[in-house]
């Protein structure tokens, strides 16, 4: 698919397929399958070409795992996932899969300057006598000024704030085109207004990349400020549409509002991120604004 | 000074040149290497490379001394990078069920085992069969001797140092990204598990040639300080290797001068001088704030 499909109207591009489709897959951790509950049990979702979906659930509900599945990084147990019609391990391979993983796993002892780190994705592709030209540096520059970070180009990159270090780490992942940007847990540990112009960011992104983004997170407030439409996920689809049809019965099917389940599930947040007191603005309780969808 | 008296003395010609050689070719090869190795945590990997290269020796030790040559060649540098680099891959492969402190705590302390073994029952052998050269002394094996690098050995060094700073060159853009991400190398197209068998054979082989130098306990010294002071003080990649080979060599040659003159391994000298080296530019820049270049 060359770049002049990208824009073509909204009906040839239905059309064409949706940009990542996920049918009937279920996934089960070998140690798992023994106890007999799986992960993911039939999930089929399509995501649009161009669309922000964001995928919602509790800690454990499969998210991060569904994710991996369409890296390539699991195989799915049953079903089939297509990333522009082809399998997700030659879409990594054929670099069309932009990634940001839900920790820096950056190392931040290297020394590089940001401009170095953007430029890598380009750098790979050329041979190793072949100097970094003009044309990679404009693109370095622009995808840094995408997220609104051209200004940091010459600092060290073990010198940043979080939240700069995530845009700089966003605008790598998008350097080298690629066209489905996936986010797991982007937003962890800031705040509702951090967490809107993260979304209007993101928003930027898709708009001037025509890139398909998938978000990946628990805390509501970041699903309705970096999506257009909703997967509920708890094991399998438990809604699939946009932020506005999420009500408060959805959300306590999918978050289990009892109150062993919500111990377990503090627990498990405390574990994952660190919180020492296990909250995290997850779940239906955080007054995240459960009907409120983005603008 | 006897350094000079050394390299100099007609009586001495060409009996230490090898040996100095290769330490400052060792300290070329070691240097860029060490950046990887210390940010990808890969430092107690290359202790139990070396030390498994120990069962290495052994091992060509004994089958020179039943072949009836005993000694030291070429051909047993090249057998020990094998049992090297096949100890790095199972180290590799071990880490994955047992992790990695076990999967080196296992073959480091196997091969070492098997290693002092066989060089006991080599030593045997040479002593009882006449016309059979005895293996080096141990103390040379553990520390490192300059006397015991031959002209052959000096140019092998040579050899293996020009192919792994080729690959290193070759494979820097993609290696760099790896080692700086590699949770998201994989979206790049970049092969992580190739990336880290490279740096493991990149590895071993900088090993095996170190050891003639700094001897199996100390070689991964060349393959960490360095590192750790390019860190400290480079900007930029080039930058980082750029201090890091100052200090190899500035560590090599400063070391050297101290066996010389005190008549001692120039394992321990060349790691101390450099561990000196690191506590300076520790020391300067704390007291500065400075990081350039």
């Amino acid at each position: 698919m060359d770049a002049s499909t990208h824009q073509t109207s909204n009906t040839q591009t239905e059309n064409a397929g949706p940009a990542i489709s996920v049918d009937g897959v279920s996934f089960s951790y070998a140690g798992s399958s023994m106890t007999g509950e799986p992960v993911l049990e039939r999930v089929t979702l399509d995501v649009r070409r161009g669309e922000r979906l964001g995928i919602l659930g509790p800690n454990g509900g499969g998210k991060s795992t569904l994710l991996k599945i369409l890296l390539g990084v699991l195989k799915p147990t049953e079903g089939r996932v297509r990333i522009f019609g082809v399998s997700p391990d030659e879409a990594r391979r054929g670099r069309m899969i932009g990634y940001l993983p839900q920790r820096v796993t950056a190392e931040l002892r290297f020394p590089l300057r940001v401009m170095d780190t953007v430029l890598q994705p380009l750098a790979v592709r050329q041979p190793a006598w072949k100097r970094i030209g003009g044309t990679a540096l404009a693109r370095a520059s622009a995808c840094l000024e995408m997220v609104g970070a051209r200004r940091l180009a010459e600092k060290q990159i073990g010198s940043l704030s979080g939240g700069q270090m995530q845009r700089v780490l966003i605008a790598r992942a998008i350097a080298a085109g690629p066209r489905v940007l996936l986010l797991d847990e982007p937003t962890v540990g800031i705040d509702v207004e951090g967490q809107r112009r993260f979304g209007e960011m993101l928003d930027t992104v898709r708009t001037e990349e025509g890139i398909t983004v998938v978000v990946v997170s628990h805390e509501l407030a970041t699903i309705a400020a970096t999506s257009d439409r909703v997967a509920c996920l708890r094991r399998t689809l438990h809604f699939h549409d946009t932020p506005r049809g999420l009500t408060p019965d959805v959300l306590r099917e999918v978050f289990r509002h009892d109150l062993a389940v919500l111990e377990g599930h503090t627990h498990d947040c405390a574990h994952e991120h660190g919180h020492a007191d296990g909250g995290c603005g997850c779940g239906p309780d955080s007054g995240l604004g459960v009907d409120g969808g983005p603008a | 000074m006897k350094t000079f008296d050394y390299l100099f003395e007609p009586v001495n010609a060409g009996l230490f040149w090898p040996g100095v050689a290769a330490a400052l070719i060792v300290a070329l090869l070691c240097a860029p290497l060490s950046l990887y190795v210390v940010l990808k945590k890969m430092a107690f990997i290359g202790q139990g490379v070396s030390h498994a290269a120990f069962g290495g020796v052994g091992l060509a030790l004994y089958v020179a001394a039943l072949a009836g040559t005993g000694g030291w060649s070429g051909w047993h540098q090249l057998a020990v990078l094998v049992f090297a680099a096949a100890a790095g891959l199972g180290i590799s492969v071990l880490s994955k069920r047992q992790g990695t402190d076990t999967a080196i705590g296992i073959v480091l302390a196997v091969c070492m085992a098997v290693g002092f073994e066989l060089y006991r029952l080599a030593a045997g052998v040479a002593a009882r069969t006449p016309g059979v050269a005895g293996p080096p002394g141990i103390e040379d094996v553990l520390f490192g001797s300059v006397l015991n690098v031959t002209t052959g050995g000096a140019v092998a060094t040579g050899v293996a140092a020009m192919l792994v700073l080729g690959s290193l060159w070759f494979v820097r853009r993609p290696l760099t990204s790896w080692a700086f991400d590699e949770a998201t190398a994989g979206s790049l197209g970049i092969r992580g598990e190739r990336m880290r068998a490279l740096l493991l054979l990149m590895l071993s082989v900088a090993v095996v040639a170190t050891m003639q130098i700094a001897g199996v306990v100390l070689a991964t010294a060349m393959l960490i300080i360095p590192g750790v002071i390019g860190l400290s003080w480079g900007r930029t990649i080039r930058g980082a290797v750029v201090w890091s080979v100052v200090s190899a060599v500035l560590g090599v040659v400063v070391g050297l001068l101290v066996t010389f003159e005190l008549g001692v391994q120039p394992g321990p000298s060349v790691v101390l001088v450099m561990v000196g080296l690191m506590l300076i530019g520790s020391g300067i820049r704390r007291a500065t704030g400075a990081r350039s270049a």
